[in-house]
C-alpha cells in the first residue's frame, strides 16, 4: 500500500471523529475533552469481542458503538444539566479514567503494550464510504428538528429553554450521537491499524479535533470537514521540521480563531444551491466588502 | 494512626492541588472560562525554574522566586497573544476556551523544543523525614504546606482587602457594570492572569519535587479541575476545600488499590458528587447566565 493510501484512509478515519464532535462542538456548543476516550472505547471494545470471543466483525462493532453510547449516557447524566463547563472538566477526568483502566486492566487489555493481534479489515474504499455515510448522516441531523434545536441551543441557552425546548434532552442527544459516532471511528481505526495502546486516546486528542472544527467553522461541517484534511495533512507535509510543528500550527490556529473568529469557512455548507450562488456571484464584477 | 498519617499526607498532596485549582479559578471567575493552558504553564515555568536556577545549584527560594515570575511574565504574554482580542471584540466565550487549548499546546511544544522527552530531578531541597510515633512525616511535604498557606492566605487578603482585589471582584461579577465604574479591566484582567501565572509557578515547582519534571507534567492540572468541580467551579474556598477533600481521597485510594486505579476512582467520586450535590461544596452558580 502507497503512502498516500495509508495518510488518506487515516484522514478518513479523522473525518469520521471529528464529524462526531462537530455535532457535540460545532453545533450544540459544548466541548468534550474526552471524545478520544470514547473512540478508544470503541476501539479496544471491537478489537478484544473479536480477537479474545472471536465473534464475527458485524456483531463485533455495533456492541462497541452501544457500549460506548451507554457509558457516555452515564458521563453525560449528571452534566447536561449543568453550565456548559462542566461537560468539558467531567469528560477530562473521565478520559484518564479511561486511560488509567486501559493501563492497568492488563489481562483483557494488554495494559501499556497494547493489543495486538486485530485483523485488518479497513480498506481505503471502507473508509471513504464510511467518512460519506457519517457525513451524510449528520447533514440530516443538523437539518433535523433536533438540529435546529442544538443550534438554538448553542446560540442561547436560556431563549432556547424559553421557547420551549428541552435544553438536557437536546444535549444529551447531541452528545450521545457525537459519541456513537467517535466510537465508530474509533472500530474503523482499530481494525485499519491492527493495533491499539492507551497512549492513542489522550485529551490531547479530543482537544486536536475541538481545534479542527473550530478552524474550519463553527457551523459548517464543510469547514470541519475541510481542516481536517488539511490539520491533518499539514503535520504530514511539516514532517522536516519535526518538533518546531506543534508550534507553528498552534500559533496558525490562534491566529485564525483571533482574526477569524469565524473560522475557514464560517456558516457556509456545501449544498448545491450554495454552489450555485457562488458560481453566480464569481461571474458578476466584484462587489464592495461586506461586513462581517 | 493510619488515618491520621493518610490525612497527613493527603494534606500536603492537597496543598498542590489547591494552588492549581485557585489558579484556575481566578480565571474562571473573571472571564468564565476554563482555562485549560493553565498546566502548559506550570510546566512551562517549572522548567525554567529548573533550568535558572536550580540546575545552578541555587535553593529551594530562588528557584520557587524565578518560576513564579516565569508564570506571571507567560500568562501576560498568554493573555495578550490569546485573550485579548476575543475580549475586545466580545466574541462568543467558547472561543476563550478553544484558544486556551490553543496556547496550552503552544506552552508544551515550546517545552518539548528544549528538553525533548527527557525527565529531569531537581536537585533534593530537603532533608531525612521525621518520626512522630509512628507517623512519618517528610520535610517537603511541610515546607510545601507551609509555602502553599501562606500563598493562599497572602491571596485571600488581596482579594478581599485591596483595591485591585475589589476592582478583580467586581470586574467577575459584571464587566461592563465595573466598565462604567470608572474600573480599567483590562488591566484588572491582567492582574488576574499574573494571579494565576504565580500560583501555576508555585504549582509547578512543586509538582516538579513532587513528581519529577518532564515536558507533559502540566497533565496534572486534571487534578486541580476536578477539585474545582468538588468544590464548586468558580468558588476560591471551595477550590481549596475541593483539592484537601481530593488529596486526602487520593492517598487513601493509592495506598489501598494503588496508583493504577485512583485516577478510575477520583473520576468515579466526582461523578457521584454532580449527581448528589451539583454546585459542589461551596455553591456556585451552576446554570448557563443569559
Amino acid at each position: 500500500m502507497s503512502l498516500y493510501t495509508h495518510i488518506l484512509t487515516q484522514i478518513l478515519i479523522t473525518v469520521v471523529s471529528v464529524a462526531g464532535v462537530f455535532v457535540l462542538t460545532g453545533m450544540t456548543g459544548m466541548f468534550s475533552l474526552g471524545q478520544a476516550a470514547f473512540m478508544a472505547i470503541g476501539a479496544y471494545t471491537s478489537g478484544i469481542l473479536v480477537t479474545k470471543l472471536s465473534l464475527p466483525v458485524y456483531v463485533a462493532w455495533p456492541a462497541a458503538v452501544v457500549l460506548a453510547v451507554a457509558v457516555g449516557f452515564i458521563v453525560g447524566l449528571p452534566t447536561v444539566r449543568l453550565r456548559r463547563d462542566y461537560i468539558s472538566l467531567v469528560t477530562l477526568g473521565f478520559g484518564e479514567a479511561i486511560t488509567a483502566l486501559l493501563n492497568r486492566a492488563t489481562a483483557i487489555t494488554g495494559g501499556a503494550s497494547g493489543l495486538t493481534g486485530i485483523p485488518k479489515i479497513t480498506t481505503l474504499p471502507m473508509a471513504i464510504v464510511s467518512a460519506v455515510l457519517v457525513i451524510a448522516l449528520i447533514m440530516f441531523f443538523k437539518r433535523s428538528k433536533y438540529g435546529r434545536q442544538c443550534i438554538a441551543v448553542r446560540s442561547d441557552e436560556l431563549a432556547a429553554k424559553s421557547m420551549g425546548i428541552n435544553v438536557p434532552k437536546v444535549k444529551m442527544i447531541a452528545f450521545l450521537i457525537s459519541v456513537a459516532v467517535t466510537a465508530y471511528g474509533g472500530c474503523l481505526y482499530a481494525f485499519y491499524t491492527a493495533y491499539v495502546d492507551p497512549t492513542l486516546f489522550g485529551w490531547k486528542k479530543s482537544a486536536e479535533w475541538v481545534i479542527m472544527v473550530f478552524f474550519g467553522g463553527v457551523n459548517s461541517l464543510t469547514g470541519s470537514v475541510l481542516s481536517t484534511f488539511v490539520l491533518s495533512g499539514l503535520p504530514e507535509v511539516l514532517r522536516f521540521l519535526q518538533n518546531y510543528r506543534a508550534i507553528i500550527y498552534a500559533v496558525l490556529v490562534l491566529l485564525i480563531i483571533n482574526f477569524k473568529p469565524a473560522g475557514l469557512l464560517g456558516e457556509w455548507e456545501l449544498t448545491p444551491a450554495n454552489v450555485k450562488r457562488l458560481i453566480a456571484r464569481s461571474g458578476q464584477p466584484k462587489r464592495t466588502k461586506e461586513v462581517d | 494512626m493510619q488515618i491520621l498519617q493518610y490525612i497527613i499526607n493527603g494534606i500536603a498532596l492537597g496543598s498542590v492541588y489547591a494552588l492549581i485549582s485557585t489558579g484556575f479559578s481566578v480565571i474562571f471567575n473573571v472571564l468564565k472560562f476554563s482555562n485549560f493552558s493553565h498546566g502548559a504553564l506550570m510546566t512551562l515555568s517549572a522548567f525554567v525554574g529548573y533550568f535558572i536556577a536550580a540546575s545552578n545549584g541555587w535553593g529551594l527560594v530562588p528557584t520557587i522566586i524565578v518560576a513564579v515570575i516565569t508564570g506571571c511574565l507567560v500568562a501576560l504574554f498568554g493573555e495578550l497573544l490569546a485573550f485579548r482580542r476575543i475580549l475586545i471584540r466580545n466574541t462568543s466565550p467558547i472561543y476563550f476556551f478553544v484558544s486556551s487549548i490553543t496556547l496550552g499546546t503552544l506552552f508544551e511544544g515550546i517545552v518539548v523544543l528544549k528538553v525533548g522527552a527527557n525527565f529531569y530531578n531537581y536537585p533534593r531541597f530537603f532533608g531525612k523525614p521525621l518520626h512522630l510515633g509512628s507517623l512519618i512525616i517528610s520535610q517537603s511535604d511541610i515546607i510545601i504546606f507551609c509555602i502553599s498557606a501562606f500563598a493562599l492566605i497572602v491571596l485571600a487578603f488581596v482579594i478581599q482587602k485591596t483595591k485591585l482585589g475589589r476592582a478583580l471582584r467586581s470586574v467577575s461579577f459584571d464587566r461592563d457594570t465595573a466598565s462604567l465604574m470608572g474600573i480599567d479591566v483590562t488591566r484588572t484582567i491582567q492582574f488576574a492572569f499574573i494571579i494565576s501565572g504565580a500560583l501555576a509557578g508555585l504549582a509547578g515547582v512543586f509538582l516538579g519535587i513532587n513528581y519529577t519534571l518532564y515536558p507533559t507534567l502540566g497533565s496534572l492540572v486534571v487534578k486541580g479541575f476536578i477539585a474545582s468541580v468538588i468544590g464548586g467551579l468558580g468558588s476560591l474556598p471551595g477550590a481549596i476545600i475541593g483539592a484537601m477533600l481530593l488529596g486526602i481521597m487520593e492517598t487513601a485510594l493509592i495506598s489501598t488499590i494503588g496508583s493504577g486505579y485512583a485516577p478510575v476512582f477520583t473520576f468515579l467520586i466526582m461523578l457521584v458528587f454532580l449527581l448528589v450535590r451539583p454546585r459542589g461544596i461551596a455553591g456556585s452558580n451552576i446554570q448557563e447566565k443569559a
